[in-house]
């Protein structure tokens, strides 16, 4: 497939705080881009940058294999954005501020499209009224139908589940995924969430302090070489020292007189509570979790910064 | 031989026997005269010239009651005259009342010879200390009066005659008067200042004169102005 | 030109773009009403010096002097006026976050810098064209035309009524340059803030103290003073002298233009390459 977007060793620092940092990555066309990070991780700068919004200090941007700086114009043309919170003339109605975003675009857009798209997010019947009285979710609902009015091939979405309801948290998501599988659009989306990610992404890659830490499809991530397999045990401090030396010890997480932690494929489970009782192991429970949300907390949480490509 | 006649000639002026009136009823000669004319209506075109003004040729008409009154109407427009006591009328300048009368000798205002009298008025309301007056004889006519008033310097009027002589009034009246300083506060007026260049600026600390010409172009004399007419705006 | 009418229906959209109307209107009706009842006075208090020994007689509180007046009180909440719409067309825009927004779509900066000046300039020149009707058409409808008296600090100017109309006509010409100057200096002000009081503010000060400066005409300062743009901004004042100065007029105006475009330049290029955070 093809790459869409490209960055080459993009850093930003702002009063000598680094906030991206040599940032590789690339999106191909169709993906679902998770940009897994947490606040303050660098994914808006990055946002910014691909948008054009903040000049990079170093690196490059290529969209569609063009330089960025070079065609931002005719780029900026096939791309939808949200960043951050999604503003927008309160004064104005949620009909008139389409209206003019649509014309910003540079597109004849006829009045059809308009009304369709705030069908798709859901905001017809309250078009009229002006965008200070709606609520937040409605704002990003509206900051969504102006990212989609004029029909981009790319869509930036900057945490776009902030401030929505379990309900339009979940229309959101069905949102994303129907734009990418039945509109072969391509979407990079942000959050620092790695279950909402999880949910739409076919690709990630998470951020920390401006760093990549890892980057690849979600499937691959999930891997059961990732699960976390903790046993709690009956308290007996010798078991840890009897690992010493065996194959389990290089998947070995943590250990504690009552409980130790593995990282390894699931399906070596049934081995491991086998070895674990024949070494006279009281295995009470065993727990594992498949989700990446510890294997983000832990690698975000203990400062990780060593670089893993899976 | 020259000299001598000269000398002769000085000593009949001062003689006074040569003339036909003497200093005072010459004075009241010409007095009466000019009060022959009760008032008139006339057009005029006025020419302010004034260091600190900077005012257009004015166009009105200009009502004159005696003894006093006067008043110029531009329809509807502001006009601009001397103040009342050194009004432009020659009514005013020669001083009403009893009077002593001075002969102050001859001399000659455009070539013609006048005589000249020193006309101390003993009414002091009028504001008037002195006024010197130039009189041609033959026409009965005051060519010039220079009047030094209490309050307001002195003024300088000089008078040609011409189309309306049958009335004794002037064509062109000039007046030469001693202007006050005019200046404002820069921080009220905001002045946008274009440069002035410092040979003007000399000029204006020197030149106290203003010059009012009024230029008569034509007169409706005794027609018997109501009061009414100059019961206009004031200031 | 599209853009551009997005931009105006943005700004005359926004109630507080007429404030500055109503603004106008109120300082002018009440100069007039001030004027209806104590005109004589107040002008009697400035005149002193010539009506000590001219008697002048006629309508002088006439339209075209009140809308003089009028004109001159303004001279300072002008430029605010201004400044409350340049000042807030970038500024206001990364307050409300819709900046960010807006350059995400394909226009480049330098576009969005002129359009919001001009923009910026087609509101002020409607706030002048508003200003002639409620100072000058309306004075004259209550006060009636007549012969204009002008007293600046050294002179005193008359002017025949028919000789007036076109001397407003070019001076409004002159306000709407001077006060597109204010409206450069807003945006330009306006491209490094984050919300708009800040340039609002900043132009009031500059324009203020610089007023202030040329004003005083203290020695120190007359190096700067005839490059000082407020010095020039009541170049309009000169239309109402005899003869008209039309070389420091044109000066005048050159100045302005320059700043204009310094001012609008120096917009260009920090916006061009100002990180958008907000």
């Amino acid at each position: 497939m093809a790459t869409i977007i490209e960055t080459r060793d993009l850093s930003k620092s702002f009063k000598n705080v680094d906030a991206v940092s040599g940032l590789s990555f690339s999106i191909l066309k169709g993906d679902v881009y998770g940009f897994l990070g947490q606040n303050g991780a660098g994914k808006s700068t990055t946002m910014r940058m691909l948008l054009g919004l903040i000049y990079p200090n170093s690196g490059q941007i290529f969209i569609n294999g063009t330089e960025f700086n070079n065609s931002r114009r005719y780029l900026l043309q096939h791309i939808g954005a949200i960043i951050e919170r999604p503003d927008m003339y309160g004064y104005l109605s949620g009909w008139k501020n389409l209206e003019i975003f649509a014309a910003l675009s540079r597109q004849q857009i006829p009045a059809a499209r308009l009304h369709a798209v705030l069908e798709q997010v859901g905001l017809k019947g309250r078009e009229k009224d002006k965008v200070k009285t709606y609520s937040q979710g409605m704002k990003q609902r509206l900051g969504i139908a102006i990212a989609l009015v004029h029909e981009p091939d790319l869509l930036i979405l900057d945490e776009p589940t902030n401030g929505l309801d379990p309900q339009g948290i979940a229309d959101m998501r069905e949102l994303i995924v129907s734009l990418s599988r039945e509109h072969g659009k391509t979407v990079l989306v942000s959050s620092h969430l790695l279950h909402e990610i999880e949910q739409v992404a076919t690709r990630m890659l998470v951020i920390h302090k401006g760093k990549k830490i890892v980057e690849g499809a979600v499937k691959d991530l999930l891997h059961p070489d990732e699960t976390l397999v903790e046993v709690v045990i009956m308290k007996d401090a010798t078991i840890a020292g009897k690992l010493a030396g065996t194959q389990w010890q290089q998947h070995l997480q943590a250990s504690t007189d009552t409980g130790l932690t593995f990282k390894l494929n699931s399906k070596y489970i049934p081995e491991l509570s086998k070895w674990l009782v024949m070494n006279g192991a009281g295995i009470m429970e065993i727990r594992t979790k498949h989700s990446l949300e510890d294997y983000f907390l832990s690698l975000t949480n203990d400062e990780v910064t060593k670089h893993r490509t899976v | 031989m020259r000299r001598f006649w000269l000398l002769v000639l000085a000593l009949l002026f001062l003689q006074g026997s040569v003339y036909a009136y003497d200093a005072e009823q010459l004075y009241y000669k010409l007095r009466d005269k000019v009060l022959l004319v009760k008032d008139y209506t006339a057009d005029v075109k006025m020419k302010v010239d004034i260091t600190y003004m900077r005012i257009p040729m004015l166009q009105g008409k200009l009502y004159f009651k005696a003894p006093n009154k006067m008043r110029m109407e531009r329809k509807g427009g502001i006009s601009i005259l001397p103040r009342k006591n050194v009004n432009l009328t020659l009514n005013n300048l020669i001083p009403n009342g009893k009077v002593t009368v001075i002969d102050a000798g001859i001399g000659t205002i455009n070539g013609k010879a006048v005589r000249i009298l020193k006309v101390i008025p003993e009414d002091e309301a009028s504001g008037i200390v002195l006024s010197k007056i130039w009189i041609d004889e033959t026409a009965m006519l005051a060519l010039r009066t220079e009047t030094t008033t209490q309050n307001e310097g002195t003024v300088i009027m000089d008078l040609e005659f011409g189309k309306f002589l049958k009335y004794s009034l002037p064509d062109k009246v000039t007046i030469t008067m001693d202007v006050k300083e005019y200046k404002l506060p820069k921080g009220i007026t905001m002045d946008y200042s274009e440069v002035t260049p410092s040979a003007a600026k000399d000029e204006k600390v020197k030149n106290k004169k203003g010059v009012i010409e009024i230029h008569y172009l034509s007169y409706a004399v005794n027609t018997g102005l109501s009061d009414a007419v100059f019961k206009g705006e004031e200031e | 030109m599209r853009l551009l009418s997005i931009e105006l229906y943005k700004i005359f959209k926004r109630p507080r773009t007429y404030i500055s109307f109503g603004i106008v209107t109120a300082t002018a009706l009440i100069f007039q009403l001030a004027m209806m009842s104590g005109g004589r006075e107040f002008f009697k208090f400035g005149m002193q010096n010539i009506t000590e020994q001219f008697d002048v007689q006629g309508s002088i509180i006439n339209g075209y002097l009140v809308a003089y007046l009028i004109l001159q009180s303004l001279l300072i909440q002008i430029p605010l006026l201004v400044a409350l719409v340049a000042g807030d067309a970038l500024a206001g825009e990364a307050n409300m976050g819709t900046l960010r927004l807006v350059l995400t779509k394909p226009i480049t900066r330098v576009q969005l810098v002129m359009i919001k000046f001009i923009a910026s300039s087609v509101y002020t020149v409607a706030l002048i064209v508003w200003l002639a009707v409620v100072a000058l058409f309306l004075s004259l409808l209550i006060f009636g035309a007549g012969d204009m008296i002008n007293l600046k600090s050294e002179t005193f100017v008359m002017l025949l009524k028919d000789d007036v109309m076109w001397r407003y006509i070019c001076a409004f010409g002159f306000a709407c340059l001077a006060m597109t100057t204010i409206a450069s200096l807003s945006l330009f002000l306006s491209a490094f803030a984050d919300n708009s009081i800040g340039p609002i503010i900043s132009t009031m000060g500059i324009v203020v103290v610089l007023t202030i400066l040329s004003n005083l005409e203290l020695p120190l300062f007359d190096a700067i003073n005839p490059y000082l743009f407020t010095k020039h901004m009541i170049g309009w004042k000169g239309f109402f002298d005899n003869p008209v100065p039309y070389a420091a007029i044109g000066k005048s105006a050159l100045v302005l233009v320059v700043y204009t475009v310094g001012f609008l330049g120096g917009t260009t290029f920090y916006f061009n390459k100002k990180d958008i955070n907000s």
